[in-house]
């Protein structure tokens, strides 16, 4: 209903920087997740299309789109590569990073392996680190059950403050949850409060010694404490991005978006 | 006809010589430019090194470090001289202030861009030194600066040489040689000198690294046998002198266990420690971000026909390590391999 | 409010102070905390009850990577996925050549009927329609069957156990163990290979593995290999052992491939791009079963149709150059015997002939139609109809051209080691942006190949064999 106003909406046009075209599209939402968790069958699944899927880490080494439709709406879907962190400098790392950093997904789905969840959960909690708007996609469920692993995924749902979904794509079971999931979280039906990883006392005495002079700097930058780790880590992008004035440019977009993103939320409450 | 192609030859020479960028000419003045700042850098570098050895340096001791011929160095010094770095008086020649804080510059680059290949390129400590005795005259002052940030504003070089700090202080190395160490008692290695490049290879061959502890077992004449990692070592008087010590303090935090991940035989099982102090950088990261935090079990998986690498359980995942990184994971085995499980 | 209070220096000024004043080991316990608050997650949702899917997967591994296994069950495998592309190749290509010959005929027969002029039908049919037939007929059984059979080693997870076993090889010749995983896409196409090599994160590394990418015979060279290893090598056995001949010779000249990556990436590692391996970490997945549907999708129309499309967007207008080089004449003789008589010297001293290098410059656009080329060269204005199974194929070129087992060997060779197809090409100057690397990547096979086809011409030339 309101794509025109969205292909003049700064977001949008950092989108199209990005080389994600969101023609005709209401909402973008970014796939992520550790290599070999079934993350392209997860896309295929939901797009209709037919990446291939091999089980070899890395394979997909190019970024892929595709778009799915739901409750009248159309849904950018943008697969991201498979990485197990966001903090090395590995250049997959850094286009997951940048797109989530820069591209502000209205949704980011993040799909991990029930059969090793606790190593698949540090990439979820750095995810849910740079942005609030996340839902977990726990996918091999039947694997899992195979190997005697059964997951709660309202336990974990509850305990990450995000939405936690649990799928068998390659059969397609669980899609629907997944997708109603990513709707309510994109349109900002679901609230969600990420739990935050509290670092060591020292670490967060000079988070809060640097995030006043980010704000001061970028007001309304959405995830002030990740840029404030991260330069404390020495990350040269961020670095580069913040001396650039990218990252004050990100704010800025924010703070105009914002009633944008009000008017969206009232439209859809008084559709329904 | 003859006349045409001489022409065109001519012209040819011309835009080989005088193109803007890529012309000899350009390139030669490029080079005339690099070598006279790499030059003064390096005076510098030499003057600075004999005031920390309280000496004052001079013509001579220039010209032999830098094998240059008397009137080369002349040149050389003129020009520090000109730029006010440098003030020649009777017992030979002294930084100024501003001169002192422009070898440090020159310091810092060095170290830093050794952080940065050890780190990050994995390259072996050997070759760390002539690389860097060639970047350190190219980094900008804004090159090094994200340099220092993104290796983590290290503190140190990989050989254990203090680094500069921005601001133009270093702090003090605060060891003593090998030699001057109390037999029996243990010392932490702070810092091993790069030259000459013969002594630091013998360093090397005996497998030493900074922030490694070390023991002298017996204290000979001529010769010191150490103890490192269990295993002893023989070692010249000569060669000990360019290896410097100190004491072990709390807040370095060492691993007690001497267990090794690549010592672990297939199907053992063991608690991560920690990684060891000289793995930096990239590959620490690395290692951290594949869950090789400390208490977390570690399973040997898989070998396969040549012994390397070798495949680990970890955190519910089979991976691959090669030999160099799974030393860096320093292991607390467990008894057997049945029964034993983490304390959470 | 101020427009801006705080500048982005300032920001970064604070924090390298901070920075400073924090523990040395501020990354470590970054990491630790993450994945201690994982853990403890993870142990709220997780219920566990024994571990014997892991202890079979484990098993396999134990077999598959095995100190004294591991590496033969490789070479079986990869013989067998060869041995079943021959075996079942054989049949659909002699089909389907019968039946793209017999429209051929008639096609050209109802042209000629119609009143079409002589060079149009010759143009069309004899060019670039016969172009075509020989692509399809050549290289579409062997594809629609290797595509498949690769693609299920692939999703059942093997591909991750032979950059395992083989890494040691690698680090030797200073390369990276995932680069295996970059020769194993290269098997499909080499310019997918060349993308693939993004997986290796060191710069130095990524660029061995794209520049020796090419040793590994992709789909367009298997034709000429399988054709090879049947007429010359599995003529040499026993009927019931030759399936099984020609698999052996085609696995090694993939040994022999694999030796040269290892060799030029050794000696790369000590020259051009010379450094140190470094740090390797391969995460080797569970096995999984593969879904068959999904598999014959992916590897027919995604690989097979992919790869046979470009294949035949070049053989069309190098059927109509080879018709037009065999029937436009010069000075008496025709532009192909002039060329060919051009090119035949130095065929000869690398144990080639002229045909077949005039075959590898038309083909430069796209391996797959070598063996098209070198046929319609040698044939001539023949009727193809004569000419569709490997005994025929092995009559004209030992029978009419002289070949010998030489000629085979170097010819294999020449397949193996020349200089990338086009698209490879472009592809490395894409991945490389460098026009050095990318020269490179193109004239160092090329040099190669003609080095080591010289070598052993001269040596079984000189040598009383």
């Amino acid at each position: 209903m309101n794509t025109e106003a969205c292909d003049s909406c700064p977001a949008h046009v950092q989108m199209a920087k990005m080389g994600v075209d969101i023609a005709n599209c209401d909402h973008v939402v970014a796939l992520a997740g550790n290599p070999n968790t079934g993350k392209s069958s997860v896309f295929n699944a939901l797009t209709g299309l037919r990446q291939h899927v091999g089980n070899w880490t890395g394979k997909t080494v190019t970024r892929a789109e595709g778009a799915f439709g739901y409750g009248g709406k159309r849904y950018k879907l943008v697969d991201l590569p498979g990485t197990y962190s966001l903090l090395s400098a590995s250049h997959d790392e850094e286009i997951s990073r940048n797109f989530l950093l820069f591209g502000q997904p209205d949704c980011t789905v993040v799909v991990v392996d029930a059969t090793a969840l606790e190593r698949n959960l540090n990439l979820v909690l750095q995810v849910l680190e740079i942005t609030d708007r996340a839902v977990v996609c726990v996918n091999l469920m039947d694997e899992a059950k195979r190997k005697g692993i059964e997951v709660d995924v309202r336990s974990l749902s509850r305990d990450l403050g995000v939405p936690a979904v649990s799928t068998v794509a390659r059969t397609k079971e669980g899609l629907s949850d997944l997708v109603a999931s990513v709707a309510g979280v994109a349109c900002g039906e679901t609230k969600t409060s990420p739990s935050r990883v509290a670092p060591p006392a020292e670490v967060q005495e000079a988070i809060d010694g640097l995030v006043p002079l980010i704000q001061g700097m970028a007001p309304g930058l959405p995830s002030a404490r990740w840029v404030a780790l991260r330069l404390l880590d020495g990350d040269h992008k961020v670095r580069e991005a913040l001396l650039s004035g990218e990252l004050a440019g990100l704010a800025d977009r924010q703070r105009q978006a914002a009633p944008l993103a009000a008017s969206r939320i009232k439209a859809i409450a008084g559709a329904q | 006809m003859n006349a045409l192609s001489i022409g065109v030859a001519a012209a040819l020479l011309v835009v080989i010589l005088a193109a803007p960028k890529f012309g000899l000419l350009a390139r030669w003045k490029r080079h005339r430019a690099y070598r006279a700042k790499s030059r003064s850098e390096d005076a510098l570098k030499h003057i600075l090194a004999w005031q920390h050895r309280s000496k004052l340096a001079s013509l001579e001791s220039l010209a032999g470090t830098m094998g240059l011929r008397p009137a080369a160095v002349l040149r050389v010094v003129a020009g520090l001289q000109t730029a006010g770095w440098v003030e020649s008086g009777a017992g030979g020649i002294a930084l100024t202030a501003s001169g002192e804080r422009r070898a440090l510059e020159v310091v810092r680059a060095h170290r830093l861009w050794e952080r940065h290949l050890s780190d990050d390129a994995n390259m072996p400590m050997g070759k760390l030194h002539p690389a860097a005795e060639r970047a350190e005259h190219s980094l900008s002052r804004q090159q090094v600066a994200e340099l220092d940030a993104h290796l983590g504003h290290p503190q140190h070089d990989p050989h254990g040489d203090p680094i500069p700090r921005p601001d133009g202080t270093i702090s003090a190395l605060n060891a003593v040689s090998l030699n001057e160490w109390p037999a029996g008692r243990p010392a932490l290695i702070a810092h091993l000198e790069d030259e000459p490049q013969a002594v630091f290879r013998q360093i090397l061959l005996a497998n030493l690294r900074p922030m490694q502890v070390v023991r002298v077992a017996e204290s000979g004449p001529n010769h010191l046998a150490v103890e490192i990692d269990g295993r002893q070592h023989r070692i010249e008087r000569s060669t000990a002198a360019n290896i410097h010590v100190r004491e072990i303090r709390p807040q370095d935090a060492l691993p007690t266990e001497r267990t090794r991940l690549s010592d672990l035989v297939q199907g053992a099982c063991g608690e991560v420690a920690g990684l060891s102090p000289d793995c930096q950088g990239l590959s620490r990261r690395r290692l951290l971000d594949l869950g090789l935090t400390p208490g977390t079990r570690v399973e040997v998986a898989l070998d396969n026909t040549f012994g390397d690498p070798r495949a680990f359980r970890v955190r519910g995942t089979t991976v691959a390590l090669r030999r160099q990184q799974a030393e860096q994971v320093l292991i607390r085995p467990f008894p057997s391999s049945d029964g034993a499980e983490t304390a959470p | 409010m101020t427009p801006v209070s705080v500048t982005p220096q300032a920001v970064l000024d604070r924090s390298d102070e901070l920075r400073r004043g924090l523990d040395g080991s501020f990354r470590d316990s970054m990491v630790a905390s993450l994945y201690q608050r994982a853990g403890e997650l993870a142990g709220r949702s997780v219920r566990e009850q024994g571990a014997g899917k892991w202890d079979f997967d484990q098993r396999i591994d134990r077999i598959l990577t095995s100190r004294w296994l591991g590496l033969p069950v490789m070479l079986l495998l990869l013989g067998a996925v060869f041995w079943v592309t021959i075996l079942g190749a054989n049949v659909p290509s002699q089909m389907l050549a019968n039946g793209f010959f017999a429209v051929e005929a008639a096609a050209a027969g109802w042209f000629e009927s119609m009143g079409a002029p002589w060079w149009l039908t010759g143009l069309v049919w004899h060019g670039i329609f016969r172009g075509l037939a020989w692509v399809v007929s050549v290289m579409l059984p062997p594809m629609a069957i290797f595509f498949p059979v690769f693609t299920i080693l692939e999703d059942l997870g093997y591909l991750p156990r032979v950059a395992f076993n083989l890494d040691w090889l690698f680090r030797k010749a200073g390369a990276h163990g995932k680069q295996a995983l970059t020769m194993a896409m290269g098997f499909g196409c080499n310019a997918a290979g060349v993308t693939s090599t993004r997986i290796i994160d060191s710069p130095r590394e990524r660029l061995l593995a794209i520049l020796t990418n090419n040793f590994v015979p992709c789909n367009g060279r298997f034709p000429t290999l399988i054709m090879l290893a049947v007429i010359f090598v599995a003529a040499a056995v026993p009927p019931a052992a030759a399936a099984f001949a020609a698999a052996a010779a085609v696995v090694a000249v993939v040994l022999l491939g694999v030796c040269f990556t290892l060799g030029v990436s050794w000696a790369l590692s000590r020259s051009l791009l010379s450094g140190e391996a470094s740090a390797f970490t391969l995460e080797m997945p569970p096995y999984r079963r593969p879904s068959i549907l999904r598999i014959l999708y992916t590897s027919l129309i995604d690989r097979t149709i992919f790869v046979l499309g470009r294949a035949m967007l070049t053989a069309a207008p190098a059927g109509a150059l080879i018709w037009i080089l065999a029937n436009v004449q010069a000075g008496g003789t025709t532009l192909a015997d002039r060329s060919i008589s051009l090119l035949e010297p130095l065929g000869t001293a690398i144990g080639l002939d002229g045909v077949i290098l005039l075959a590898y410059v038309i083909a430069i656009p796209a391996n797959e139609i070598v063996v098209p080329t070198m046929l319609m060269c040698y044939l001539g204005g023949a009727m193809m109809m004569d000419i569709t199974t490997y005994e025929q194929i092995r009559e004209v070129l030992v029978g009419q051209h002289g070949w010998t087992m030489l000629t085979a060997v170097n010819l294999m060779l020449f397949s193996l080691l020349h200089n990338p197809c086009a698209t490879t090409i472009l592809t490395i100057w894409k991945e490389t942006r460098s026009a050095r690397w990318t020269a490179l990547g193109a004239l160092m096979p090329l040099g190669l190949a003609f080095l080591v086809c010289l070598a052993t011409a001269q040596a079984v030339r000189l040598l009383p064999l």
